[in-house]
């Protein structure tokens, strides 16, 4: 073994996994609980969608919006979510200038619009096809969107820092690249030892011994996932540092042509003729016929452009089922005034290079081709990532803990491993202190569940910090853990009266995996937290 | 036991060069090498090829910047292999 390699491979592994560690944790252990999204908006509504068929019916959107607003001339943009049982509703200012009263622009305007901003006459808002309601976007705001949102770092994009795109995004993107660069250093630095070691698992020896055994067992089995996670995470959240200088030098600048030959956008822009359309077109009718025509995929998006004009334009993009086809993507666009299709491209067999890419970076970052089933396995494997970076600190930490180390360095070390620790341990029993008191507030939206959840977590880290003591820390979280986790399904069955063997009667297997997740949780809480107490060795660091 | 120090570098200026030389120059390596591929490929195929060769090429290049140990040799490598992989773009434009 070249000794200046293994020590630069062993460095480079070292600063870039303690640098990302505690917002790497973040990142994995919101993500994995992510993979549940639709079950957790399910659990926290009370409304499941296991068993209930909601048919798309845009025309009622349409119509209930028509009781509101002028609709000639406007676009709208329609989002359906995953399980197609709601879509948010982007409805924009009249093209129609004699309809639109013109904005005076200012500099915010000009800006990329935010998420939920709106000014009076546009709209943007999530409607139910299971009750046929709407609600804002703050209202609509879940446990499972902020868990998704918070897994890419979305609350920090609050940091008024701007280069070139939100704050937490970049970071998010940052951390995932230098994450990439960790699992390739650290493979190079395990690669020797890879095949002797594979099982080697020592849990009677000495405490760094185990942490090491965990760091790379755990670390060598889980390094296809996390290597596919570290390059799909950037590619889903940063990619245009990868895209921007192509447009520049194959594109000549045109960025709209290259995201067009990606797929990413399709230009729809009709000029307005101020003829109003003479038949009203049904957009149902439409939707039917084609996905009657595709009847393998699910409705992605709805573009509508021109309301009620000569000139109005409507396109329909849909997704295979990945039990049908892994890859491909459908488009169907037609003009209102002749009702003839100006595209088409089919989802089962006009699939091009750029879908299957595509499907490969989306599926396998979501893992939804494969059912629950699936889910579970990518979110074990998500937790064995949070496992590998808890160890990865502690191995850190003792590996400094040396009489020849000086004492203020020593202090730091404690106080860095500290502060990491209690971050990321505490986000178990936060997250599921979050979920109880929600059970019991009467209105929960995004203010409410950002500052429930990060003042929560505030108090807790202070908390753990305060205790000085990473064996404290531990147990304290564990315990807190196994109460916190098993009052879930409690609360909700006592809130809602939905406890679990009648979410089982009623089929509402979303609601009753929640509820059962935690409960397994609580269990392997309790089973550590007695493991640790009656075996624990324990040691002593700054003291 | 942390690394060995007598084997990193030592100066905290050389180690900035190395970081920012990795950084910039394997960027610029990873793109100029995919630009050059489109003259052979579909354009939008090889972008979207990129989006899994083009950040682990990147990583691959910044990790290099770590383990080769003449920085001058480094820096004429990144400049070099860039100018090498425009070569066709610099020509037809």
């Amino acid at each position: 073994m070249d000794q200046r390699k293994y020590n630069i491979y062993f460095h480079t592994h070292t600063i870039s996994g303690i640098v990302i560690a505690a917002l790497l944790y973040v990142i994995f252990f919101a993500g994995s609980f992510s993979f549940f999204k639709d079950d957790i908006a399910a659990w926290q509504k009370g409304k499941s969608l296991s068993n209930v068929d909601a048919p798309v019916d845009f025309n009622y959107v349409l119509d209930s919006l028509g009781t509101k607003y002028n609709l000639q001339g406007r676009n709208f943009d329609f989002y359906l979510l995953r399980q197609g049982h709601g879509t948010y509703v982007n409805m924009s200012v009249s093209q129609d200038t004699t309809i639109s009263k013109p904005e005076p622009k200012t500099e915010k305007s000009k800006g990329r619009k935010r998420r939920g901003e709106k000014n009076e006459d546009s709209a943007y808002f999530l409607h139910s096809f299971v009750d046929k309601t709407q609600s804002s976007y703050d209202e609509g705001y879940d446990m499972g969107e902020f868990l998704y949102r918070l897994h890419f770092l979305a609350p920090l994009n609050q940091i008024p820092i701007r280069l070139g795109t939100p704050f937490g995004y970049l970071l998010a993107g940052i951390v995932s690249f230098l994450f990439l660069f960790a699992l390739i250093t650290g493979l190079f630095l395990h690669w020797d030892k890879i095949k002797n070691n594979f099982f080697l698992f020592r849990p009677w020896s000495k405490w760094k011994t185990v942490w090491t055994d965990m760091h790379t067992v755990l670390g060598v089995i889980g390094f296809p996932f996390q290597l596919i996670f570290a390059i799909t995470g950037v590619v889903l959240i940063v990619n245009y540092v990868l895209i921007s200088p192509f447009s520049k030098f194959i594109y000549n600048g045109d960025q709209d042509k290259l995201y067009q030959e990606l797929q990413y956008n399709r230009t729809m822009a009709p000029t307005y003729s101020y003829k109003p359309l003479a038949k009203k077109l049904d957009v149902n009718a439409f939707v039917n016929q084609w996905m009657n025509e595709w009847p393998e995929s699910d409705i992605s998006r709805l573009y509508i452009r021109n309301f009620g004009d000569k000139s109005m334009e409507i396109a329909l993009e849909t997704k295979p089922k990945p039990s049908a086809n892994f890859a491909g993507s459908g488009y169907i666009s037609m003009k209102a005034i002749d009702g003839k299709p100006t595209s088409v491209k089919s989802p089962k067999t006009d699939a091009t290079y750029v879908d299957w890419v595509k499907s490969l970076v989306y599926h396998l970052h979501f893992g939804d081709f494969g059912g629950r089933t699936l889910r579970i396995v990518y979110f074990v494997l998500g937790l064995l990532g949070c496992v590998v970076i808890i160890s990865g600190i502690m191995i850190w930490l003792v590996a400094r803990e040396k009489p020849n180390i000086p004492a203020y360095k020593r202090k730091f070390n404690f106080w860095a491993a500290n502060l990491f620790i209690s971050m990321s341990l505490g986000m178990l029993p936060v997250t599921a202190f979050t979920f109880i008191v929600i059970k019991l507030s009467a209105t929960v939206n995004q203010s409410f569940i950002y500052s429930l959840y990060f003042y929560s977590w505030l108090v807790m880290i202070i908390y753990l910090l305060i205790l000085r003591d990473l064996t404290k820390v531990n147990k304290h979280t564990l315990i807190l853990s196994t109460i916190l986790c098993l009052a879930v399904p409690i609360v909700n069955g006592i809130a809602t009266n939905l406890w679990i063997w009648n979410t089982f009667q009623a089929k509402s297997y979303d609601i009753l995996f929640i509820d059962m997740l935690f409960i397994t949780m609580s269990i392997l809480s309790a089973f550590a937290f007695f493991k640790v107490k009656k075996q624990a060795k324990s040691f002593k660091i700054l003291k | 036991m942390p690394a060995n120090k007598k084997y990193l570098t030592k100066s905290p200026w050389i180690r900035l060069c190395r970081i920012l030389l990795g950084t910039l120059g394997g960027y610029t390596v990873m793109i100029s090498f995919h630009v050059l591929l489109t003259a052979l490929f579909p354009p939008e195929n090889v972008i979207a090829t990129a989006f899994f060769t083009g950040y682990l090429l990147w990583a691959f290049l910044l990790f290099w910047a770590f383990l080769e140990p003449k920085l001058w040799r480094l820096a004429l490598t990144y400049i070099g292999l860039t100018l090498l992989f425009s070569l066709p773009y610099i020509i037809n434009h």
